[in-house]
């Protein structure tokens, strides 16, 4: 097990259900694969510094869990699909 | 030869602006201000107005502590889009002014 950061920029014109929504999705994955979530961190809408498809904002969300290592590509690529993200980073914490 | 060089290669030195400023790096004195991704507003002190990173010998910074901030900048620019990436500055308006064609 160890910790990850996981970063999501959801489309802004989501409203709050489905963001909880993709939200849910993740942990599911994450918990599917004998992971824990620490903490859940909603930023809330953003400007990006440049434009993701089309998009001038983006509303962030931030996951830290413990996950197994041989799950994280199942993970990232999982992400690759929701179409409703704009973009996604999965980082190690060091402690 | 090589001396002719030497004083003409300090000539220039002098006659280049020096401004001295503290040399210490932020991140060894303040043990508590950690280098993350997430604290853009912190990395955009070590960029330029441009977007680019701003070398060691303008901020001080050491070697180690440098290789973090390039890392956790270029994190910020590409994943997360908190910080931009190289702008150039703005052209003159050559095009605004330049006589439409009829």
């Amino acid at each position: 097990m160890r910790k990850y950061e996981i970063v999501i920029i959801a489309n802004p014109d989501l409203d709050e259900e489905s963001i909880n929504g993709i939200v849910e999705k993740v942990s599911g994955w994450i918990k599917d694969s004998g992971g824990e979530i620490e903490k859940v961190d909603d930023w809330g809408k953003r400007r990006l510094a440049y434009r993701i498809q089309k998009q001038r904002e983006g509303h962030y969300v931030l996951i830290t869990a413990n996950i197994e290592p041989s799950a994280m590509k199942e993970i990232s690529n999982n992400l690759r699909f929701v179409e409703s993200v704009l973009r996604s980073m999965i980082t190690l914490v060091e402690e | 030869m090589s001396e002719e060089i030497n004083t003409e290669q300090m000539d220039h030195r002098g006659n280049r602006r020096f401004i001295a400023r503290p040399k210490f790096c932020q991140f060894c004195s303040e043990k508590n201000t950690k280098i993350d991704y997430k604290n853009a507003d912190l990395l955009r002190r070590y960029i330029t107005e441009e977007g680019k990173i701003r070398p060691r010998r303008q901020t001080g910074t050491c070697a180690k502590h440098q290789r973090q901030i390039a890392a956790a900048v270029k994190r910020a620019r590409y994943r997360i889009a908190a910080l931009h990436f190289r702008t150039l500055p703005r052209r003159c308006s050559l095009r605004i002014h330049s006589p439409k064609k009829e």
